[in-house]
């Protein structure tokens, strides 16, 4: 099946749409913060204002750090204990599975709006305001991972995996051996779902911590983006615009780069065994 | 600092069946105070005081102004350390307050927020009073809540009649003419018999700011949209008159409506059919840092009043600081704060010429009325306004500004309702007695009721 | 030897419910408890019974935020589906040149900032300067007021969403497809089905697994969804864009803490009726879902 010339048309055109804002974004932060406003879709400058004032203004560098330690601790829960509940409620039979898998999706329906001031709440009565803890813990196991990996599990035919049980195997040999192999594929998915999910998380992040310390990426931005979301009231909103597209850029760019690079990796990966032709 | 309150403290006992977690002990923020802690000054003095103090501020410009004024502070109270931090004030501040952790000594906050909050914040009550008359009423009376006041007032935003002095020239129209509304519509019409092209008066086409404006022009005839006890007073003459106006100006072809300094505004200022702009004393941003075309062309005037001899100007917008209940060190961040809103020395070092801003910071002035002198000012003329002293214009239009009343805590919620509705009236989608039954109708049962 | 023993599945969810009893056991029910309550944040709770509840259903505000929310499903949800089923079978296609290109293309948004790409939103599609409008203009077309405008100012925002997480549904999809084996196409080649019969009589029947999960959490995000339009719209023009999340943000934000929990059980029953439908819909002959 080899694509003809109509479909490539549609990719390039689609393409194109896809990638233009964030060229927009990138080159906009190399303009003078005022002419992004007055003349934004010209070209201007090139210049490094942006940057030099979003550096000096705002911790980018502990932002970065810290969404990579969060990254890490939190994608290493997930990728363990998510593909073990998926499997226990995808492929077994216990007493009160039903209950439990609506609690899962309970957690999943209800906004996360509601629980960020109990939330808060509980954290400073155990003292955890402005801790790792407290950025890393609420939701580390989360119920669309379990969700996608009980749907991705359900796919497996139990006699796969009944074939695994014969040699007597304990259940966490079965699912080491024999369902990781399987759900490969989705296990990548996941990895770079989660990713993507820590990476872009701002809300609890932005109440959690208020000290330098511990601001992650997103909360950097949001502390320059208050001034443009919020009220336009004063007088600097336009340099806070060059700032916030600087840092976005630098935000962004890092894992463009590692999803360039990595992309054949994982996509085959989420890809592995599939469709041939 | 404060007991924990029993009512909340029951409430969530009950809800976990007498506190099964440790967190059932929480006692939220400074809630629940039956009364709210009252500030009383330090006595130590300057070269004594010691300890350190967390200072929340907006991102931007104004905190380097800022940061720059806490360092001369500092020179004036060396025992004092400062820990000044850039936050997202809006998603933070009212969050903290609630949950009582880790809580700023001190931050600045936008006066429509301060009511919201007061069972959380300090009253200043005692502290401000040496200075509360010498203080612009405006701003006294929206940190006061039920006869307190919980912020230490900031900055002063008057509006003022922005206009091109080119264009009123070429048309004969006299500046000093203007001294009504209705003076300001024959002119516009003058101008725009010259030039057909031409749609004079700026109305903002964003619901939040058109708000805001609407508060400047009811606040200029000593009303707002509610009265000291929280009741809806829309239903006015004085609402009535500024809809009316609107109409009118609307009506007769008179109006650029478009959005606060985005590109469609940006353009038609600097095509020349943008003459007037009855703005907030921020705008001046504009013609220094957007307007290239007409960059030294505009200039500031008093306000028109509503009636021949009426006040000349009114408030949009500001900032006050507050001290959360449950500072550490709630007097050294009065200190703080008493240093930059009412001694000679923190004005000048917040106002007059810095490194941010070499000409001054002159977006907003003072609300401390000694250091309004026009005859002394603060930041320096403006060369983007042809060399024209804004100081004096701004601290002359300021004296004559009246009173308000607190601002409800429903405020910015009452934006869906009100703002929105006021783009229907200029856009000619609704008359202004609907406006008002409309707005007041909603408010009432969404926002009023609910409190 | 070990066996099967009845502990297992318990022991392989535990985790989850260890996290939920630290950090969602006492939210949910200080929550549930709020529903019910007049709070602002300070002071005593006043108990209101199911006034919270009432009021909101009673009020038109909150019937036009789900009505704004259920439009804005219809703009997302199916679209995303097929163009990223389309998308995902393309980029799944070994013979497609550029493909490395095409997938950086499509699943690049993801990774962007919504802060900083809310503002390129707010200039490419300005009425009079820009982008989008100048390209109109070119060919004879007139302005059209994409933000400005209640007939426009959904579609605008649901295309920053579709642009924004397309490449989220493509992943999904991807994952699905990989259970497509290519002896089946080959098969179907054999008999002269044509791609097209090939795509709706084999692809579709064979990810509708991943589709149900896809619909179930995008239906989920969608009604759910603030950020957008509160840093894009601000819920405008005239409400236009106040979905049911915004609206739910704006009783957080003003501190109306009892309202906004009753409005999130509301939420939830509603979300979970839809996913219900959503999931009943698209269950595979076979039963499992």
């Amino acid at each position: 099946m080899k694509p003809g010339i109509g479909q490539y048309t549609i990719l390039g055109v689609l393409a194109i749409g896809f990638l233009y804002p964030i060229w927009w974004a990138i080159s906009s932060s190399f303009k003078p913060p005022n002419d992004i406003v007055t003349d934004p879709l010209t070209l201007s400058g090139p210049t490094l204002h942006n940057y030099q004032a979003m550096f000096a203004d705002v911790p980018i560098g502990t932002g970065f750090a810290n969404t990579a330690l969060v990254l890490v601790v939190k994608g290493a829960m997930t990728m363990v204990f998510c593909p073990l509940a998926g499997y226990a409620f995808a492929k077994f039979t216990f007493p009160g599975k039903n209950v439990l898998f609506g609690v899962v999706l309970l957690t999943l329906m209800l906004p996360t709006l509601v629980l960020i001031i109990p939330l808060l709440l509980e954290m400073s009565a155990l003292g955890w305001v402005n801790t790792y803890q407290a950025l890393i813990l609420p939701g580390s196991i989360d119920a669309f991972s379990i969700f996608w990996m009980r749907q991705t599990i359900a796919a497996i035919p139990t006699e796969l995996i009944d074939a695994g049980r014969v040699d007597g195997a304990s259940e966490l040999g079965i699912f080491v051996r024999v369902v990781l192999p399987v759900i490969r594929p989705g296990l990548a998915a996941l990895a770079v779902l989660t990713t993507m999910n820590v990476y872009n998380d701002f809300v609890w992040p932005v109440v959690a911590v208020n000290d330098t310390e511990h601001q992650t990426l997103q909360v950097v931005l949001s502390t320059l983006a208050q001034n443009i979301t919020g009220n336009r009231i004063g007088s600097d909103f336009t340099t806070v615009w060059g700032e916030l597209l600087a840092a976005g850029s630098v935000a962004m760019v890092p894992l463009l780069v590692i999803f360039v690079l990595l992309q054949r990796h994982f996509i085959n990966g989420i890809l592995a065994g599939s469709v041939k032709g | 600092m404060s007991t924990p309150p029993i009512g909340r403290r029951g409430f969530i006992k009950g809800a976990l069946g007498v506190g099964a977690l440790a967190v059932a002990g929480c006692a939220p923020g400074g809630s629940g105070q039956a009364v709210p802690s009252k500030l009383a000054a330090p006595s130590a003095t300057a070269s004594t005081v010691k300890g350190e103090i967390t200072i929340w501020n907006r991102s931007g410009d104004l905190f380097k102004v800022f940061d720059a004024a806490i360092a001369k502070f500092k020179q004036a109270y060396p025992g004092v350390t400062v820990n000044h931090q850039q936050v997202d004030i809006d998603a933070k501040l009212a969050n903290t307050l609630i949950s009582g952790t880790d809580v700023p000594d001190g931050s600045f906050w936008d006066d429509a927020k301060i009511g919201g909050q007061a069972e959380h914040l300090y009253d200043l009550t005692d502290l401000i009073a040496p200075y509360q008359d010498k203080t612009a009423p405006y701003k006294i009376s929206v940190n006061t809540v039920d006869g307190k006041i919980y912020g230490v007032p900031w900055d002063l935003d008057p509006g003022l009649l922005w206009y091109r002095e080119d264009i009123l020239e070429a048309a004969g129209v006299d500046i000093a003419s203007i001294a009504t509304y209705d003076d300001l519509l024959t002119a516009a019409r003058t101008i725009k018999d010259k030039n057909p092209a031409s749609k004079p008066i700026h109305l903002d086409k964003n619901p939040f700011l058109s708000q805001l404006w609407l508060e400047m022009l009811a606040n200029q005839q000593g009303t707002s949209l509610t009265d000291a006890s929280g009741k809806l007073r829309l239903d006015s003459p004085e609402y009535k008159k500024i809809f009316t106006w609107i109409e009118q100006a609307t009506g007769d072809g008179l109006v650029t409506h478009a959005p606060y300094l985005e590109p469609a505004d940006v353009n038609t200022l600097d095509n020349g059919q943008q003459v007037f702009v009855p703005w907030a004393i921020w705008w001046s941003f504009a013609p220094q840092n957007l307007l290239k075309a007409t960059k030294g062309k505009w200039r500031a005037a008093p306000l028109p009043a509503w009636t021949p001899g009426g006040a000349r100007s009114g408030v949009m917008g500001g900032s006050s600081f507050v001290i959360p209940a449950k500072a550490k060190n709630p007097e050294l961040a009065w200190l703080l704060y008493e240093y930059l809103c009412f001694k000679d020395e923190g004005i000048q070092a917040v106002y007059g010429p810095n490194s941010v801003y070499p000409g001054g910071l002159s977006t907003s002035v003072p609300s401390y009325l000694p250091v309004l002198d026009p005859a002394k000012p603060l930041f320096q003329p403006i060369e983007a306004l042809g060399g024209q002293d804004l100081w004096k214009v701004a601290t002359e239009a300021s004296s004559t500004i009246p009173a308000a009343a607190p601002i409800p805590w429903w405020w910015a919620q009452s934006v869906d309702y009100l703002g929105n509705n006021v783009q229907r009236l200029i856009e000619g989608k609704m008359s202004p007695d609907d406006v008002i039954a409309d707005s007041a109708k909603k408010i009432q049962r969404n926002l009023v009721d609910r409190g | 030897m070990r066996v099967r023993t009845w502990l297992t599945p318990y022991v392989f969810v535990s985790p989850f419910f260890l996290v939920f009893a630290a950090f969602g056991v006492y939210p949910l029910i200080f929550a549930l408890q709020l529903s019910f309550t007049r709070w602002r944040g300070a002071g005593e709770a006043t108990f209101v019974g199911l006034g919270n509840y009432s009021y909101l259903l009673s009020s038109p505000d909150f019937w036009a935020s789900l009505g704004n929310s259920a439009v804005m499903w219809v703009l997302i949800v199916p679209i995303q589906v097929v163009a990223g089923l389309g998308a995902a079978v393309l980029l799944a296609n070994a013979k497609l040149r550029l493909r490395g290109f095409f997938r950086v293309a499509f699943i690049a948004p993801f990774v962007t900032p919504l802060v900083a790409m809310a503002q390129v939103w707010i200039v490419v599609f300005d009425t009079d300067y820009g982008l989008v409008n100048y390209l109109l203009n070119l060919v004879g077309l007139p302005d059209v007021g994409w933000l400005t405008s209640t007939t426009w100012s959904k579609p605008t925002l649901a295309l920053l969403v579709l642009w924004k997480t397309t490449g989220f549904a493509i992943i999904i999809l991807l994952a699905g497809l990989q259970a497509v084996p290519g002896q089946v196409y080959e098969a179907a080649s054999l008999d002269g089905a044509s791609r097209w019969r090939q795509f709706w009589s084999l692809t579709v029947p064979l990810v509708r697994r991943s589709i149900a999960f896809l619909v179930v959490v995008q239906t989920l995000a969608v009604f759910q969804m603030f950020a957008e339009p509160f840093v894009v719209t601000q819920g405008g023009p005239y409400g236009s864009t106040e979905t049911a999340g915004l609206y739910l943000f704006d009783h957080i934000s003003a501190s109306d803490l009892g309202t906004g929990a009753a409005n999130s059980f509301l939420l939830v029953l509603l979300v979970f009726g839809l996913s219900l439908g959503a999931v009943r819909l698209l269950r595979p002959k076979d039963g499992t879902s």
